[in-house]
């Protein structure tokens, strides 16, 4: 699915230089896996890497092969030509992404939003935003605005939007934080069911990390490696088995 | 890969969704535009109006135009030759003598008899003081005018006679010579007792009063002066208010004095120049204001919703769609604007104008717009709009998208 040697982002926040290097990750189709790490490690910064928003600084080789042996997609180049249109591809087609906080659209209902996905790739909406509410129990929330949702359940939704195009990976960047541990469980329930159900990659950052072992990911550990006044370098590394 | 026409019907779907959200928020970005747009009309309305007024009837006025000569002179008809080419000449014919050129009238057989005595005004076609079709012509046809006319009791199709008298050889000869009223000329055409004639009649009332033979009245005299014959005086106008200073400055340097009303004419000029300097100083400063009041205004509501841009893209839009959402909402906004501002006009100009119509004449207006100048406020609000929220959603879309996400 992804393939990075040698990966590099830095950036300076408030006076301290934070440097997150990826030397080798490997990531197969049909993983679930669960980066580990606290806050301000740079969990975010990865996921947002993967999910082609955030500009690699080095990369040596940054490939990603939606289709298990199909074609690989060179990311690296496409930044490299800031073929921003192309990457916008890659992640209508390939990738479904569940922020920390929802990023519903306030104006869309519930069955908008999670149409969004579709309509974008021209496909047929019917009775798909009914089906994935259904399976994660927002069924009576359709024709509600997202300001009329609890936050629990807007992370279903952010949930049912990023999967309804049948991606190839999900991304998710603290998906249960803001939302009580008993909700937590059953969202991550509920996902990695759809999950198992489509085949899907999931990629998961989270610093809960009895929660993601309970829902059954590889746990990786993102920790920090050494941390100064002014300096924080991070190194994830992982292969496939 | 989605067709184009999906993905723009989605953007302009979207667009439309979010403005009507938050419809009070975009209810007052339109009220705000109107506010600024509708002065702007009214000023342009006015000093259109109020310049229209003043010129007006200088442009529909013929005297406006006319050029008279002081004094007298001789023109040989190769002069009245060369001003009929020029240009800037409208109408140009020759004046005889003007104590030749007169002619008692009366209505054959009215009861009162009255006798009238009135100035001949040389006339043809293309005259720009009576109406077209009813032109003098031969030595019958006349035009008769309004004070004329009303002394007589005449109008269109009586027939008059003139009378003409000489003393020849010390013998005085009268004759009547039959004429028939084409039309009366409009009050404003001529002020006195006058008869418009065409040249032909004009020469032979005064060949007759020479003593020259005019075989047409039936009298004999002296022979007819034919090529050589020059006229002391014309009858001149100008094509436009425009070519009166012009054409006076080329007749002074032929030696010849004239009376115009050019200074008139400058001064509603130099009237019209003033207040078009003080509109477009103030309509420059006001549009400028205008294009930077409304362009922030989109270009902070782009930046307030930059984290929602960033949702779309991180979902797949394209940039040119995360440029077309705000131009989209800017473009609805400049339209609904305009079209309150619009109306607001119309009805302050329905108030203005019902002000001041005692001051000016009927049917005129001190505050209007043409169509053009709607459709040309369109234009620039809808310019403003378009470049404001164009350069603000380019801004977005250059942005990585992970920026905007990690605000909260």
């Amino acid at each position: 699915m992804f393939s990075l040697r040698s990966v590099v982002k830095r950036y300076a926040a408030g006076g301290t230089e934070f440097r997150l290097t990826l030397p080798r990750l490997d990531i197969a189709a049909g993983s679930k896996l669960a980066f580990i790490g606290e806050s301000g490690s740079g969990k975010s910064t990865l996921l947002e890497l993967l999910a082609m928003i955030l500009h690699p600084t080095e990369a040596t080789r940054f490939h990603f092969a939606p289709d298990p042996g199909g074609d690989s997609h060179d990311v690296a180049a496409a930044w490299q030509a800031r073929d921003r249109d192309q990457l916008a591809d890659f992640r209508r087609r390939h990738i479904g992404y569940v922020l920390q906080h929802g990023g519903l659209l306030p104006y869309l209902t519930v069955r908008e939003n999670i149409n969004l996905s579709r309509r974008l790739l021209g496909r047929d909406t019917g009775e798909a935003a009914a089906r994935w509410a259904d399976s994660l129990n927002i069924g009576a929330q359709l024709d509600k605005l997202p300001a009329a949702l609890s936050v629990g359940q807007r992370q279903r939704v952010a949930v049912a939007r990023a999967l309804a195009h049948e991606p190839a990976v999900l991304i998710a960047d603290e998906p249960t934080a803001a939302v009580d541990p008993l909700n937590a469980a059953r969202i991550m329930e509920l996902m990695v069911g759809l999950v198992d159900d489509l085949g899907v990659t999931l990629i998961v950052a989270s610093h809960a990390h009895r929660l993601m072992e309970n829902a059954g990911l590889e746990l990786i550990d993102h920790s920090i490696a050494s941390a100064g006044d002014n300096a924080m370098h991070v190194t994830v590394n992982h292969a496939v088995h | 890969m989605p067709s184009t026409e999906t993905g723009a019907r989605l953007v302009m779907g979207l667009a439309w969704r979010d403005f009507w959200h938050e419809r009070l928020m975009s209810l007052c970005f339109v009220l705000a535009l109107s506010a600024v747009l509708l002065p702007l009309l009214v000023l342009f309305g006015l000093k259109f109006g109020i310049v229209g007024n003043l010129l007006a009837p200088l442009k529909e006025d013929p005297r406006y135009r006319q050029v008279l000569p002081v004094g007298s002179a001789r023109y040989d008809p190769a002069w009245f030759e060369t001003m009929a080419a020029r240009p800037d000449v409208a109408f140009v014919v020759p004046r005889t003598r003007a104590i030749a050129a007169t002619l008692r009238l009366r209505v054959p057989d009215s009861d009162t008899g009255r006798i009238i005595t009135a100035e001949l005004v040389p006339s043809a076609t293309g005259d720009p003081v009576l109406p077209e079709g009813n032109i003098p012509q031969g030595l019958d046809g006349v035009v008769l005018s309004m004070d004329a006319a009303d002394k007589l009791g005449a109008s269109a199709g009586t027939a008059l006679e003139g009378i003409l008298s000489r003393t020849l050889n010390d013998k005085a000869e009268t004759v009547l010579v039959p004429l028939q009223v084409i039309d009366v000329a409009p009050a404003a055409a001529f002020g006195r007792d006058g008869l418009f004639v065409s040249h032909e009649l004009m020469v032979a009332v005064e060949d007759f009063r020479d003593g020259r033979a005019v075989p047409a009245f039936g009298s004999g005299g002296s022979e007819p002066l034919g090529e050589a014959r020059s006229f002391p005086g014309f009858r001149l106008y100008a094509a436009t208010i425009g070519d009166v200073a012009a054409l006076r400055a080329g007749l002074m340097a032929q030696g010849i004095e004239v009376r115009t009303r050019v200074a008139d004419i400058e001064l509603v000029n130099s009237l019209d120049l003033s207040l078009s300097i003080v509109f477009w100083i103030i309509a420059v400063i006001a549009a400028l204001g205008f294009c930077l009041s409304f362009g922030s205004s989109v270009w902070a509501n782009v930046d307030r919703k930059r984290r929602e841009f960033s949702v779309l893209r991180l979902t797949g839009f394209h940039s040119s769609g995360i440029v077309w959402f705000p131009v989209l909402q800017a473009m609805l906004t400049a339209v609904i604007g305009w079209a309150v501002a619009s109306a607001g006009f119309l009805a302050v100009q329905a108030l203005l104008n019902g002000l001041f119509v005692d001051t000016i004449g009927g049917g005129e207006s001190v505050c209007r717009l043409l169509p053009v100048h709607f459709l040309g406020a369109l234009g620039l609000t809808l310019a403003a709009a378009i470049a404001a929220a164009a350069l603000g959603g380019a801004r977005i879309a250059r942005l990585e998208p992970s920026l905007a996400l990690r605000e909260q």
